[in-house]
């Protein structure tokens, strides 16, 4: 990833969470978890061309959100699993650490 | 295609092919638009259909509820001086209905034509008034992304016991004269 494309990646994600700082006040419980995970997705797309070093890591915490995340709307429990499982997940990779 | 195949099949597209929308499709879809019902005929709505990929992509920083790559973005918009003007102060609520069948019709004759969208609230509307350069009396009550659907989603469950007969409550309704 160029400076420039890490830059614009970066500042798009600065807009993402400002306005959902503020969306989430007349919004739906739900919708604050969702917004979170989702800004994980986000920056996730950032670091698997950013960090090369886990890199997989990155795509597979990426892909397993953009999967799952839109349950958030029909499906509460999967929803929660998913957060669950997303962070067992990263549990693992921080004792790897 | 027929009304209720529309009606039926319609889902929130959150993934866009490539296939680029053609002017013309988008201008017919702002024509539905303004054949949906509204509350004495105030018409409070403006449409501001945006197409150029920078604008998309500025305002898509700002609306964490714009999921996917649309095509085309129409920002559905009441004037609230119209309303008001029209309606006085409870034009304001009326206007917001307005918008949403405007943007109900819109999204119907959308599917009709092969495409796909999606309505979002889940943006900043002060942040896409100045972004589409809107007086302040303009405001963004919904977004609707355009595109040709890379996806079919499933459709969700939809809740059964919210159907009532002649009374609140009543599952099966009675004669007025039982």
């Amino acid at each position: 990833m160029t400076s420039d494309t890490l830059s614009r990646g970066l500042f798009d994600l600065v807009g993402y969470m400002l306005t959902s700082a503020r969306g989430l006040v007349d919004e739906p419980p739900l919708y604050g978890p969702f917004r979170l995970i989702d800004g994980v997705s986000r920056l996730c797309e950032i670091l698997t061309q950013e960090d090369e070093e886990n890199k997989a890591f990155y795509k597979d915490l990426k892909s397993k959100i953009d999967e799952r995340k839109y349950t958030v709307m029909s499906d509460t429990d999967t929803f929660i699993n998913l957060m669950d499982e997303l962070v067992y997940d990263f549990t693992t990779k921080l004792k790897e650490r | 295609m027929n009304l209720e195949k529309a009606i039926f099949g319609r889902r929130s597209v959150r993934n866009y092919s490539s296939k680029i929308l053609e002017k013309k499709h988008l201008k017919e879809l702002l024509d539905a638009g303004i054949w949906a019902p509204t509350a004495g005929n105030i018409q409070p709505w403006v449409f501001v259909c945006v197409t150029h990929t920078k604008r998309i992509q500025q305002i898509h920083t700002v609306s964490p509820g714009m999921l996917g790559n649309p095509q085309a973005l129409i920002c559905v918009c009441s004037d609230q001086n119209r309303a008001v003007e029209k309606a006085g102060p409870g034009g304001r609520t009326l206007a917001i209905m307005d918008c949403a069948m405007a943007a109900q019709t819109i999204m119907l004759f959308a599917y009709g034509l092969g495409m796909g969208t999606c309505a979002i609230r889940s943006f900043n509307p002060s942040a896409v008034r100045e972004l589409i350069s809107a007086p302040a009396h303009i405001h963004p009550e919904l977004l609707i992304t355009v595109g040709y659907p890379a996806e079919s989603p499933k459709p969700p469950a939809r809740k059964k016991d919210v159907f009532f007969w002649e009374l609140y409550n009543e599952k099966e309704g009675k004669k007025d004269d039982e």
